[in-house]
């Protein structure tokens, strides 16, 4: 029996978290929800959640998120940590603007991760050692950088680097705390750094192909959301505020 | 402020530089793979513009040219590695 844990990580005030929390009740029982919280530990005791962990990571605020190599390590671990003794087999990890747009949102990612045979899907997934990907060429100027996956991988291919965006991504609980596990030798960028980890911890990792148009690091789809519907998105990214906007409309 | 300018200007100047981009196709497909300026100065090959993950390699030739070399690009494959289990 599969149970998925929605991990949603967020720093906005309490008002907006409550908002998040309204909008994902359709999509998961309360028990399934947990608030990440990285935001100012005063604000913390304010969220009406009926699960939420504070992480005070400095690397998780970042505001040039590449250059300052954003890190959701430490999100990651204590997601891990706060699973354990309970009974999730899957985690989905989305950031507060990573909203939802399907009842049965867990359903659908299951049947994708069978679908797909993998342990891991990710928006953006592309393979880019030995490109001119800018957050590859940002790391592999450290000498440390492919050292580190020649000494960590259990692959063959040693080299392979991977990329995503890491706004949303859906794993089996082995998968992911495995990498909640990890500690980074050296700071690196979570959308490098987390798909490769897993890949080279010999986890299949694959791209949620659906719908990826409306999953962008830039702008904001707020006024988007029922176009988004209606083409059959799943989820849609970036939606700064879900203030004025209900649960089926848009 | 300082940054906002800073930001229209590039946004500005990458605007112009893909009107005079080259579509960048795949060595190995023959696919479009992206579109970038290409620009040689001091030594190096310049790349504006680009905005999918792309390699460069010489690119193999069937007939042998002692005046000519092509610089070619490619993409990876969509990731597609199966499940490896530890050790």
């Amino acid at each position: 029996m599969s149970r998925v844990l929605n991990a949603v990580l967020t720093h906005v005030p309490p008002g907006e978290i409550a908002r998040s929390v309204a909008w994902w009740s359709h999509v998961a029982p309360a028990d399934s929800l947990l608030i990440v919280h990285g935001g100012p530990e005063a604000e913390f005791g304010a969220i009406q959640s009926a699960n939420k962990v504070h992480v005070p990571a400095a690397r998780l605020r970042t505001t040039d998120h590449p250059r300052e190599r954003q890190s959701y390590t430490e999100a990651y671990a204590a997601v891990s940590e706060w699973m354990c003794g309970r009974d999730f087999s899957h985690v989905y990890f989305a950031e507060f603007d990573h909203v939802p747009l399907v009842a049965d949102l867990n359903e659908r990612l299951l049947g994708r991760l069978a679908a797909e045979r993998a342990d891991m899907l990710c928006h953006g997934l592309r393979r880019v050692d030995d490109t001119g990907w800018h957050h590859y060429l940002y790391h592999c100027q450290d000498p440390r950088f492919h050292r580190h996956w020649e000494t960590a991988s259990v692959r063959e291919d040693r080299r392979v680097v991977l990329s995503m965006l890491g706004t949303g991504a859906f794993w089996t609980r082995q998968a992911f705390d495995a990498v909640a596990r990890g500690r980074e030798p050296f700071p690196m960028y979570h959308e490098i750094y987390l798909p490769t980890l897993a890949h080279h911890l010999g986890y299949r990792v694959r791209g949620m192909a659906d719908g990826e148009h409306w999953v962008s690091n830039l702008g904001d789809f707020r006024g988007r959301i029922r176009k988004a519907r209606n083409e059959g998105a799943w989820t849609i990214h970036p939606v700064k505020s879900l203030a004025g906007l209900r649960w089926g409309g848009g | 402020m300082k940054n906002f300018l800073l930001l229209k200007i590039r946004a500005l100047g990458l605007a112009v530089a893909r009107l005079f981009a080259s579509d960048l196709t795949d060595v190995r497909t023959g696919e479009k793979i992206g579109r970038a300026l290409l620009l040689p100065w001091r030594g190096k090959i310049h790349v504006i513009g680009l905005e999918e993950a792309v390699k460069v390699a010489f690119v193999p030739q069937t007939r042998l040219t002692f005046w000519k070399q092509e610089i070619g690009f490619s993409a990876h494959p969509v990731p597609d590695f199966p499940h490896e289990p530890r050790p």
